[in-house]
């Protein structure tokens, strides 16, 4: 670790102890004063290299090999977009072979090999696969909501596991000293041999202890009484219940009522054979409103046909 | 449409004396439930006999034409119609001397108005009433319940005056007559004289309209039986148009026959109801005024949740509407 420097400045760990190393996505390190020196203004482009940077996308070197840390920055690029599952292959080998053509891409943009082709590849299968990238990436959100989840239950039970050990223990230390107590009292002042006084308090004790550690660990509860678990908010996490489909719905001809009188014209007859003649025309304004002189016609005329045959 | 109508179903009868007996009914109920005391053969001199009844609601059934022509803007023919309709609906089942012609009359009108969509506020309406209008419209919204629930809720009423413009339309298109608009005076006429009797309890709409229609036309020296048989009835076997010339025959003959009551004799009548009404739904009497109180106070008790007392459902007539409180 002594030997690591500063590209640009040659301050090295042994110089500076406080000296921390930067790489951004060339995978080129600087250390912290100069990242503050050259991008003043927020992006500048990387001394070793002229790519383009930006500031905010500086972070902490862990390993040693720079080069590592440009991996880590690709790998992740890559995986984002190149996120199918098993489940999406139809055999081993084909699955196999994806993974193989993932780690090839990121071995070529890693060690600069054939760039232009990668990125186009890159390209295209984003644009070939562009629903199944979304679809995985809210799975893997998902999938990532239900980790945390897990781990903060763990976390509680953990929390809930010492607090309640640090209360037994407590309890040990106070119940020995009544004992203590106890016991002196009963030398002090009982009439038998002190022999016999000490098993019976030896035996009692060691019952005692028995009992203590029969208390259960109350969990905490994380399930509702139905359950469901306690998330954060109702952010309808659970799968949407589905529902048996019927079957389809059939149209059936509304059943027209007994009219109780001769058949009324359709309004085919009534536009064709000159019923609207004698009806007064809508006006422009009442057009507008969707009103037409048709129908007013049609029920004057039904009105007047219905119920003629009526028998009392 | 009127064959699938509760007009049809429930309101339109199959002859005079099926009407004659519901009104004899109620009237016989009245008298045994309210003259239990009174002589067999006096009970008339006391109560109103079936026919009084009826010559009493004839007389109103002219106030009630009057009363609708009173409004400015002037109603439709259709609310006048409605209201014609749901008074004489009333008036089978119910007895003068429960419940005042007068005050049915108006409520009548009132609801009419409404069903309608003739939009009148109670505060206009009462306005075209003589005499005290605030309690005018305390009786009005006090009986439009009651209204209602003896009607059964049957508020759609099938009224003539549509059917009388499908004709005149279909006239217009199909037949020679010339300027078929000159039949409109007649059929008016004859329209409003139908309601002044129990054609409307009889008969479709519209076998009535065709009955105006063809009336007016043989008052204007003109003939439309071809029209009804061979254009109308050309489909329709020969039984049925026997049927429908027996309807416009019965209804030409009702029409002829209306004439107003004697004026003399209604006056007395209306003397003698004012004796044997049911006080109970008299608003100036004392046990009406007395029990609108209770009812009130009622509401009060009820409001105030100090108890629960069951309210009395059964007399419609207790149900206060909000300008009475």
């Amino acid at each position: 670790m002594d030997d690591q420097a500063c590209p640009r400045c040659k301050t090295t760990k042994y110089r500076n102890p406080s000296l921390k190393l930067m790489v951004n996505v060339c995978g080129h390190a600087l250390c912290e004063s100069c990242v503050d020196l050259l991008f003043l203004k927020g992006s500048g482009s990387c001394p070793d290299c002229n790519v383009p940077l930006r500031r905010s996308n500086f972070r902490v070197q862990l390993f040693e090999d720079a080069m590592v840390e440009k991996e880590i920055d690709i790998r992740k690029r890559v995986l984002k977009d190149y996120n199918k599952k098993e489940e999406d292959f139809a055999t081993l080998r084909e699955y196999n072979d994806y993974l193989e053509e993932i780690e090839t891409i990121i071995f070529n943009l890693t060690n600069n090999i054939d760039i232009v082709n990668t990125n186009k590849k890159i390209e295209q299968y984003k644009k070939e696969n562009k629903e199944l990238i979304t679809k995985n990436k809210a799975k893997a959100g998902r999938e990532e909501l239900e980790l945390e989840e897990i781990l903060e239950i763990e976390k509680q039970m953990e929390d809930l596991r010492r607090a309640e050990i640090l209360r037994m223990e407590q309890e040990a230390k106070k119940a020995k000293i009544r004992e203590k107590e106890a016991l002196i009292d009963e030398l002090m002042f009982a009439e038998g041999d002190a022999k016999d006084i000490l098993n019976t308090f030896a035996q009692n004790a060691v019952a005692n202890k028995q009992e203590a550690e029969m208390v259960p660990i109350v969990p905490k509860v994380t399930h509702f009484s139905s359950g469901v678990k306690f998330t954060r908010g109702a952010s309808g996490q659970q799968p949407l219940p589905t529902f048996e489909e019927g079957p389809l719905y059939k149209y059936e001809a509304p059943i027209i009522p007994d009219r109780c009188g001769p058949s009324a014209p359709s309004i085919q007859e009534i536009v064709t054979g000159g019923y609207l003649q004698h009806v007064r025309a809508e006006n422009e304004a009442e057009k507008a409103g969707g009103y037409s002189s048709t129908l007013p016609c049609l029920r004057a005329l039904q009105d007047a046909l219905a119920g003629l045959y009526h028998a009392s | 449409m009127f064959s699938t109508s509760s007009q049809r179903k429930f309101w339109t009868f199959n002859d005079e004396s099926e009407l004659a007996q519901l009104r004899e009914k109620h009237n016989l109920e009245f008298i045994a439930k309210h003259g239990a005391h009174v002589d067999e053969y006096q009970r008339y001199n006391v109560f109103l006999s079936p026919e009084e009844e009826r010559l009493l609601l004839k007389q109103y059934e002219l106030h009630l034409k009057e009363f609708c022509k009173r409004f400015s803007p002037p109603m439709p023919k259709g609310v006048v119609g409605t209201a014609f309709h749901y008074f004489k609906r009333f008036y089978l089942y119910n007895s003068t001397m429960d419940f005042h012609p007068k005050e049915i009359l108006a409520t009548c009108v009132y609801l009419s108005c409404k069903v309608e969509e003739f939009n009148v506020s109670i505060g206009q309406f009462v306005a075209n009433i003589k005499g005290d209008r605030d309690k005018a419209s305390d009786i009005i919204l006090n009986n439009e319940l009651l209204l209602m629930q003896q009607l059964n809720y049957h508020l759609t009423i099938h009224n003539p005056f549509r059917p009388v413009e499908g004709f005149l339309i279909d006239i217009k298109t199909r037949c020679s007559l010339a300027n078929p608009e000159r039949l409109r005076g007649g059929i008016d006429e004859f329209l409003e004289k139908v309601f002044l009797t129990d054609g409307c309890l009889l008969y479709a709409p519209s076998q009535i309209a065709l009955a105006a229609v063809l009336h007016a036309a043989s008052k204007e020296q003109e003939n439309l039986d071809s029209y009804v048989t061979e254009m109308l009835f050309r489909d329709a076997g020969p039984d049925k148009l026997a049927i429908l010339i027996e309807a416009v025959r019965k209804i030409r003959s009702l029409v002829k026959m209306v004439e107003s009551p004697a004026k003399e004799r209604v006056r007395i009548i209306d003397k003698k109801l004012d004796r044997c009404r049911n006080e109970e739904n008299n608003p100036d009497s004392e046990i009406y005024k007395r029990r609108m109180r209770e009812a009130l106070d009622e509401d009060d008790l009820v409001y105030t949740g100090q108890t629960r007392m069951s309210l009395d459902t059964s007399g419609v007539t207790q149900v206060l509407s909000p300008s009475a409180s």
